[in-house]
């Protein structure tokens, strides 16, 4: 099975004390200015494109949320590049402000736990920031790791996969369509009540009720399942970037790796041609019937008034790996620990509940409204929802379930401040990562796809090929000419 | 919250739980978090009207 590269970006929500919403981008943008660490100042945007669709068109405008336009009646920012205040720190990560919220983008990762220990890795980025912005302000400032504010806004964590181009959007949204759908079963955050803060409930997924269609390329209003977005991020006629967009943001690391190792396996079996065929009647309905079943039955309706569930759709495209795929021992891992899970979820929920967010959460809420004899309208709960989200370790609650033992233990802490100095694997994160702590002054421009250089008063661009071994030799150039000339002839 | 030992006492139901035959997946039963009160702790000190004041603009 081929190493499939992939990254995640997480917008977290912010909260400072006696501010509201119409200040979040003032305090967003200054919050990430602050970020004390080591970082290159800016970003090179010229190979961005929101607004182009995988099916091969474009869009005029992306929809906007209109009551995020009424907090910015009167209000002017500055240049988009202003707004963004971006910061690329030495392990090839991107840090900025993202509509407000403050938005850690991993280094490009090919082992899900790599990636899963860099998301995490995340939190200590935006808490370093937050904790020199609340001395600055000189108010408490919250961080938390989550997608919802019960008040009908959501923001994302989203997932990016490096796959060829031609395998094209039709077999994809055929192939992944139906692990969108139900892998929150295994990986949902969990959420009280519904994003509009109406319904007294409990549901699995934080995105389920901001998914209104199959598949556009929106992201701030109008939110699909499958995401079309085009933005390669590398040469675009050899690959597209699959852009996921309906995944939550996972506390427990364990989960944050099976997330994306279930993207995987779904995507190699698409490429493959060997994806299950599943054809929901509603794939957004599906979604959100499975987010808000509490029987844990997961029923979904099929085109062709049939039925099936969740747990027949996920192990279908296990069958199927196994069947059909050559695979690797972390595929191996998600495969076998997500049958067990799910075989936990019905036998033994205390197991279950260490590895999945959204149990964690459900167990300690039905637990509280048990001994207090309250129901899921207690306002109470949804503070705790909202708390078990906090990225401060000394204040969140899904921190206090880790150190009790309670939940799957994320990396320790050297291994999480060793991955904001470099990357540990040879993807093109390694070579960015060596520009900024090696070459910064000379550095210009960065993305994902490229490094500019400063040679001689001439910009100098490199191309960073997403598919290439970047080798531990760059480290040792000693100059940026030497650097280039490295990275220039790397096959 | 008001009693730091209710997380830990036993349950009176089990939320959720429900009756049916052994054909499909049935409703997990539910154990509470045990060990250390560290969770509890943290738990008596959000307010509860955290999420009451959250309020977010619309990110990606």
């Amino acid at each position: 099975m081929r190493k499939i590269l992939a990254g995640i970006e997480t917008e977290y929500g912010l909260l400072v004390e006696g501010y509201g919403a119409d200040s979040q981008i003032d305090h967003s943008m200054a919050l990430v200015r602050g970020y004390p660490g080591e970082c290159h100042f800016g970003w090179d945007y010229q190979y961005e494109s929101p607004r182009a669709d995988l099916r091969g068109f474009r869009l005029e405008r992306l929809a906007f949320d209109p009551v995020d336009a009424q907090f910015d009646a009167g209000r002017t920012y500055g240049e988009a590049h202003e707004i963004r205040s971006d910061r690329v720190l030495p392990n090839g990560a991107r840090f900025y402000n993202d509509h407000g919220h403050p938005e850690y983008a991993t280094p490009e990762c090919l082992s899900i736990f790599e990636l899963a220990k860099h998301d995490c890795a995340g939190q200590i980025v935006v808490m370093r920031a937050a904790k020199a912005f609340e001395k600055e302000l000189g108010v408490p400032v919250h961080i938390y790791k989550n997608n919802t504010d019960y008040h009908g806004a959501s923001y994302g964590t989203h997932e990016g996969y490096l796959v060829p181009r031609s395998v094209g959007f039709e077999r994809l949204f055929k192939g992944l369509l139906p692990m969108m759908v139900t892998r929150q079963v295994l990986v949902g955050a969990g959420c009280v009540g519904d994003g509009s803060s109406k319904q007294p409930s409990y549901q699995l997924s934080q995105r389920a009720d901001y998914l209104v269609e199959p598949a556009n390329a929106e992201t701030l209003y109008r939110r699909p399942i499958f995401n079309t977005r085009d933005e390669a991020h590398s040469e675009p006629k050899d690959w597209m970037r699959l852009h996921v967009i309906c995944g939550d943001a996972n506390m427990i690391s364990s989960a944050t790796a099976r997330k994306v190792g279930l993207m995987k396996l779904a995507i190699a079996l698409t490429e493959a041609e060997f994806a299950p065929i599943w054809e929901f009647k509603d794939p957004v309905r599906a979604f959100q019937a499975i987010s808000h079943d509490l029987s844990f039955d997961f029923k979904v309706e099929l085109k062709g008034r049939s039925w099936t569930n969740a747990y027949e759709i996920l192990e279908s495209y296990f069958a199927a790996a196994e069947r059909l795929l050559d695979l690797d021992d972390e595929m191996k891992w998600v495969i076998d620990s997500s049958r067990q899970l799910l075989q936990d979820l019905r036998t033994n929920f205390s197991q279950f509940k260490r590895e999945v967010d959204w149990a964690a959460k459900y167990a300690m809420y039905t637990d509280y409204i048990a001994s207090e004899s309250t129901d899921w309208r207690d306002p109470q709960l949804r503070a705790f929802d909202l708390e078990y989200h906090n990225a401060d370790p000394e204040e969140g609650l899904h921190a206090a379930l880790e150190q009790m033992g309670e939940v799957s233990p994320n990396p320790v802490q050297s291994d999480l401040l060793a991955a904001l100095e470099g990357v540990e694997e040879p993807t093109r994160a390694y070579a960015r990562g060596l520009a900024v702590s090696r070459f910064n002054d000379r550095l210009k421009g960065v993305c994902w796809r490229t490094l500019t250089f400063d040679i001689g008063g001439k910009p100098v661009e490199v191309d960073l090929m997403p598919n290439f071994e970047y080798p531990p030799q760059l480290a040792e150039a000693e100059d940026v000419e030497t650097f280039i000339s490295m990275l220039r002839g790397i096959q | 919250m008001t009693d730091g030992d209710r997380l830990t006492r036993p349950l009176t139901k089990e939320p959720g739980t429900k009756q049916g035959d052994d054909s499909g997946p049935s409703t997990p039963t539910i154990r509470k978090p045990e060990g250390g009160n560290e969770l509890l702790r943290r738990m008596k000190k959000v307010d509860p009207d955290q999420a009451k004041k959250y309020r977010q603009r619309s990110g990606q």
